[in-house]
Order: structure tokens, then sequence, then C-alpha cells
């Protein structure tokens, strides 16, 4: 699943954020969603910019352990495998990956073909596409 | 305890000390959040008769049990005080990021109290509560006050400041946030100035928990497709609330040259798709699945706005037709501070004032040169700005022009003639913080509805059901613009906190809490004798239009209130009786 997003669409809204986290971790947290959206005044303008997983697989190629694997919608973690080292947060180029409180990483997995981000998205900012 | 952190934060800015309470369970439950329950902390925290503006008043920064969550329209922060304006009860509540930040630093509230010695501003994140020296805001704007505590927090956290305005305390000073965000009315601006508080950033890392998210994801999603994302909301996202501007036009009711007519011949310059045309991105505020906001640029200036309110009270009530005009007369106000919707009020009466040669405070409707100076002379309280910053009610007493002084217990009016929605004339005199369209808006039925708007008729019924309404959906909180019914509300709050919790509930919390307020300003000396609307809404016609030679006759106002007192369970004084306070819990 690939996303993609039209800042010009976006209201700053973060539902894509609340969604997430409430779907993935069971809580209401933005700090805890796979995406992230800033949208904000600088000098005079208004900004939106989204950081989401571009499946660049960056985090599969680095993970040391091979703790991240990667499906048919997204990434998904073997927690068993994974020593909440760092290192693929650190390779994720966009930025986008970040850690859990215990270290283990935020993986998307395109809520394996249902994107809450996207479902909850009122104008049609963030679109999403199957990939093979 | 699901939908609330279960904790309150409270400064004490006179001690410089901040301490973590528990939050009662029980008023949570009768008073919901927000609205309600900062009005019920309130009500028994301040001691009646107070000095609004003295130390003894406290400024409380409330969310509510939905805030945080991913129910839509459920990110604004209610600002609960008494009125420096009106001496009565106020709530207020402002958009942008404040509230979800302030809830995921772990509050369900901040109580501020006391007096800094020196200007202070709040740094709250998350455990970490700090009172710090805000002598470099000092005299700024909320616009370079914001940037300059982003600089410093990040630009993730939220600011809530006040501007030279409030500094100086003008009565009708406002809240900003966002750059564009304001809890406008009543005078919040100037409390939080009374107190040296500049401003309170805050920033928070922790989440909000449901008794079921996965529940309430199911039954806030169902509702956020299929009754939000609907033709009856969808207005605030294609237009926002400038598409009022005809409306009220149409049906008589823009208020024009200080409410002497209902229609503005330049309303097309002001309309909806005039602010379109100028109109460069659509934002909103956290949670928000609308986006109501219009950042617009009309020639040097921008702002997100102008609302309805500042179009018609700051635009046409002004005489003011040029659309660049108001933007940048809003812009002003946002960043100096005050509420444009008392800010173009007072500045209309003095132009009428001033055209009757009652006193001549040389500015005149139209006068767009005029026009654009008085908002800086107000904050900064110079000449014809000092006058100005006392109110409408203040000026009249002084110079005169009672008649016509716009207001209804010191708050001036927004931007409805209830000559033209006699329901307005009730709801304005009733609403407990004074002039006042966010108690209720029966508007939306009578005028620019299906409703006879020239009617008693009814009218006192749907004040009463709207005023509940508002002060249940407020107290959630959620924002006006999505009209949502009680059993939505109660579907979704049930799935947040895991009870079972009916529209009926919810319809009685808003009677509580509307009650509660009636108290609370029955406490502080108020009764029917305040409930009562300038002589220009009795006994002038207005001259043009689907109003022409139409007023709300003073006979015709009394018995609707007679009504409404007697659906209320309020005796002819306008106090409730015990029957009523007992239903309610009140006793």
């Amino acid at each position: 699943m690939k996303f993609n997003y039209q800042p010009e669409k976006c209201i700053g809204c973060h539902l894509c954020e609340l969604a997430c986290s409430g779907h993935k971790e069971g809580q209401f947290n933005p700090g805890l969603a796979r995406l992230q959206v800033i949208s904000c005044y600088r000098s005079d303008t208004l900004v939106n910019e989204a950081r989401l997983c571009d499946l660049c697989l960056n985090c599969v190629e680095v993970c040391p352990t091979g703790a991240i694997l990667s499906g048919e919608q997204g990434l998904t973690l073997d927690r068993d495998q994974c020593t909440s080292c760092g290192t693929c947060v650190e390779a994720c180029p966009t930025g986008v990956l970040r850690a859990d409180k215990e270290g283990f990483p935020l993986l998307c997995d395109g809520c394996q073909g249902n994107p809450r981000c996207v479902n909850w998205c009122p104008h049609g900012a963030l679109t999403a596409r199957e990939v093979n | 305890m699901p939908g609330y952190q279960g904790k309150i934060l409270r400064i004490n800015l006179t001690a410089g000390s901040s301490v973590v309470e528990k939050l009662n369970p029980k008023w949570a439950g009768l008073f919901l959040g927000g609205k309600g329950l900062g009005i019920k902390y309130l009500y028994e925290e301040l001691a009646p008769g107070i000095d609004a503006l003295a130390p003894d008043n406290k400024l409380i920064l409330i969310t509510g049990p939905f805030t945080g969550t991913v129910v839509p329209c459920s990110g604004k922060l209610s600002i609960v005080t008494k009125s420096p304006g009106t001496g009565t009860i106020l709530d207020c509540s402002i958009g942008g990021t404040a509230a979800v930040e302030l809830k995921r630093a772990g509050y369900d509230a901040v109580i501020i109290e006391g007096k800094a010695a020196e200007p202070v501003y709040l740094w709250i994140e998350d455990n970490r509560v700090e009172i710090k020296n805000a002598g470099e805001c000092r005299g700024l704007g909320c616009h370079a006050t914001e940037n300059k505590l982003k600089e410093a927090h990040g630009e993730d956290s939220s600011v809530l400041s006040i501007g030279p305005a409030g500094e100086n305390m003008v009565s009708f000073a406002c809240i900003s946030s966002e750059l564009y965000r304001q809890a406008g009315r009543g005078g919040v601006g100037a409390v939080m100035g009374s107190k040296n508080l500049k401003a309170v950033a805050v920033r928070g890392t922790g989440g909000v928990l449901a008794a079921d998210a996965a529940k309430l994801m199911d039954v806030a999603y169902n509702a956020f497709k299929n009754d939000l994302l609907t033709d009856t909301n969808l207005w605030a996202y294609t237009d926002g609330t400038p598409m009022l501007v005809e409306l009220s036009q149409t049906t008589g009711i823009l208020p024009t040259n200080n409410f002497q007519q209902g229609t503005f011949d330049a309303f097309n310059q002001i309309k909806s798709e005039s602010v379109a045309a100028v109109r460069t991105a659509k934002k909103g505020c956290t949670s928000c699945g609308l986006g109501c906001g219009n950042f617009v640029r009309a020639g040097r200036s921008a702002v997100e706005g102008p609302e309805y309110e500042t179009l018609s009270i700051a635009g046409s009530n002004c005489g003011i037709g040029s659309l660049e005009a108001i933007v940048e007369f809003n812009r002003l106000c946002d960043d100096l501070g005050l509420d444009t919707i008392s800010a173009g009020g007072v500045t209309a009466f003095a132009m009428e004032l001033t055209e009757k040669g009652i006193h001549d405070f040389g500015i005149r409707f139209g006068d767009v040169e005029k026009y654009l100076q008085v908002p800086g002379l107000i904050a900064a309280g110079d000449g014809l700005g000092k006058e100005l910053a006392r109110g409408v009610r203040a000026l009249a007493q002084i110079y005169g022009g009672q008649d016509y002084a716009m207001q209804v217990k010191g708050l001036e009016f927004p931007g409805y003639d209830p000559r033209g929605s006699w329901g307005m004339g009730l709801a304005f005199a009733t609403a407990p913080r004074g002039a006042c369209h966010m108690s209720a808006w029966p508007a939306a039925d009578e005028a620019y509805g299906e409703l006879d708007p020239f009617t008693i008729e009814g009218k006192a019924g749907l004040v009463k059901d709207l005023q509940h309404y508002n002060a249940a959906k407020f107290s959630l909180i959620l924002c006006d613009f999505w009209a949502l019914s009680f059993d939505v509300m109660a579907e979704m709050l049930a799935a947040l906190l895991g009870r079972e919790i009916t529209a009926g509930d919810l319809e009685l919390a808003g009677e509580r809490i509307f009650n509660l307020a009636r108290l609370f300003n029955i406490r502080e000396g108020f009764s029917s004798q305040d409930d009562v609307l300038p002589q220009r809404i009795y006994s002038q016609p207005l001259p043009s239009g689907a109003t022409a030679g139409k007023t709300l006759p003073e006979a015709d106002f009394k018995n609707m209130l007679a009504q409404y007192y007697s659906l209320r369970g309020w005796d002819e004084s306008g106090q409730p009786g015990q029957d009523k306070l007992n239903l309610l819990g009140l006793r």
C-alpha cells in the first residue's frame, strides 16, 4: 500500500494520526501514529507537510536481526526478533519511523488494506493505492 | 477514567506555585466538561461580588471528554471566568491545537489564580510546569508573542496569548491561539492581563484513553461519514460563516450602520463569493473534519477569516464595504488581542453618536482611514481609543444614546438584528454572558429557516431547547458547526466512557448547566431587570428589505420572556424555582 498526500487538500485536522493511533495502539495519541502531518502558518503562509511511509524498505535492509518483514500491504514487526536497537529509525529517510516507549518501531502495515488514516481524511488529501 | 485524564493543574501566580489535583468525578458526570464543568468549578470557588480584574478572579482553561480523541470537531478549549465587561459568568471557546495539547499533557483543566508580580507565561510540558518571565514579550502582539514562544518551545507546542489590549485590560480583550483563533467575547484577555499572564504555552506527549477504543472508532466513524460530512454541515468547508452575509441581507437582518438598517447596499463586496475570491487555503482545528477557516489575502493583508460576525458587525455595521479594509481590521484586532465583535460594535456606536451630533468622536460611517486606526488606539488606550475601550454600555452612560447602545448586560450585539428574528431577541436577552449568539441561535430556524421570524409563537420553547443543546455540546466539547443530534452525541459518549448514556441524560445536563450559569449571575445581582433589549429593537422600525417596517415590540418581547420563564420553571424575577433546582440536582 502506497500513500499519496496532497497538501492543498489538507486542513490540518490530524484525524489521520488520531485514527491511526486509536486503531493500532488502542489510544488516541498522534505521537504513536504511523504518519505525521504538520500544518501551521509560517510567515503569513499556511504550510502543510506530511511524513508517510513510502515503502523504501531501508528499515528492512538495515535491521540487524531481520525483525522487520515486508508483506503485501506493508511492514510488520517480529517483536521476538526486535532488539529495539533503533537502527531502523535512524535509517528512515523520511523520518516518519518512530519508536514507542519500549523502543519498538511503529511500522505501517497499511491496516492490512483498510488504511484508517485514508478513511478518516475528510477532504481527500490522503489517498492510497495497492502496490505489488 | 476513560475520556478524562482525572487531573486538574492549579496555578497560583501570586505564590508562583502549581499543584496537581484530582478531577472531581461526580462533577464531571453531572457537568460533562468544558463549559459546564468550568462553570461548576467557578461557581464553587469564586466568592460573589469580586472585581473581575482583581487577583481573586480565576481563569479556567478546560477540555472536555471528547478532547484529544478521534471524535470529530472536538478540538476546542473552554475558557471560563467572571467577565470584566459584564460582571456575569463568562465562557468562551477557542479552536486550534491548545485543547488537545493540554489534554495530552495529562490535564483536564488548568485553574489559574492570583496575580504575578511581573509579566509571566506558563510553560506546560507533561509533568513539567514552569512560570517563566515574559519580559521579552511585553507589549508584543499575539502573533509575535506566539512566534517567539514557539521558537523557544518548538513549533509543535501550542500557545494561548494576549496582545497589548489584554495587557492594558481592555474590557473586550480576547485570547488568541494559532494566530487566527480567538476566545473572543467578554474580556477573557483582560482577565489574563490582570494576572500579568502574557501567555500559556503547552505541549503534551501522552494520549487519551477510551473505555473501548475500537467501539468508539466505529461509532465515531459512522457519525463522521454519515452525519458530519453531509450537506447539513459542509457549508463550513465550502464557504464558512461568510455565507451568512447574503442570507442576512436577503432576510433583512444584516446589521448596518449601528443597527439603523437591516440591509447593506455594498453587501456584494463582503459576501461569501467575494471572500472566496481572495481565499488561498482552508484550515481546521485539531480533529475537525470540516475546516471552516478561510485563509485569505486581500491587498497587503492576510488573515484566517474574516468570519461573518466580523464582516457584519465590523463591516456593514460600520458602513464599511471594503473587504480589504475589513480583513485588515480583523488582522489588527487578532494581533492586538481585541474581540472583533465588540470592537466593531463600539466603533459603530461612536460613528452614530458623531453623526447625530451627540458627541464628536471624529469618526463616521464608512470612513475607512479612521476605522483602521481604531484597533490600535483602543489597544493602546490613546485618545479616541481610550473612550472606545470602555465598550458600548459605558460609552452610552457617559455620552448618551442609550436607546441605540446595542448591548445586553454590557456585551455588544453580534450580527443578527432581532427585529427580523424575534427568537434572537430572546436569545440575546437571556444568554448568561449578555448579547451572545452562542447560547442559542434560533436565526437558523426563523430568519434563515422555515419558522415565521415575526412572531413569538413557539420561540420561548425553541430558545430554551437550543440553550440546553448548546450547553451540553459545548461541554463535551463539540464545535458549534456540527449540527448533530443528542442521540449521536450520546452514542459516542457512551462508547468513550463505557457506560449507558442517553440523549435525555445529555439534554438534562444541558439544562443543569444553563441553570447553574443563571444561578451564578443571580448571585452577582442579576435578575429579570437585566433580561432586556435596547429601545431601538422595540420601537424603531427597520427601513428596508424583508424587514421594512418591522420592530420587536416591547409587549411581544415581554410576553415571550414571560413564556420562557414559565417554561423554564423560573419565577417572574427570573429565579429558578425550587422544584426545578431539585430536579436538576442544583440544590
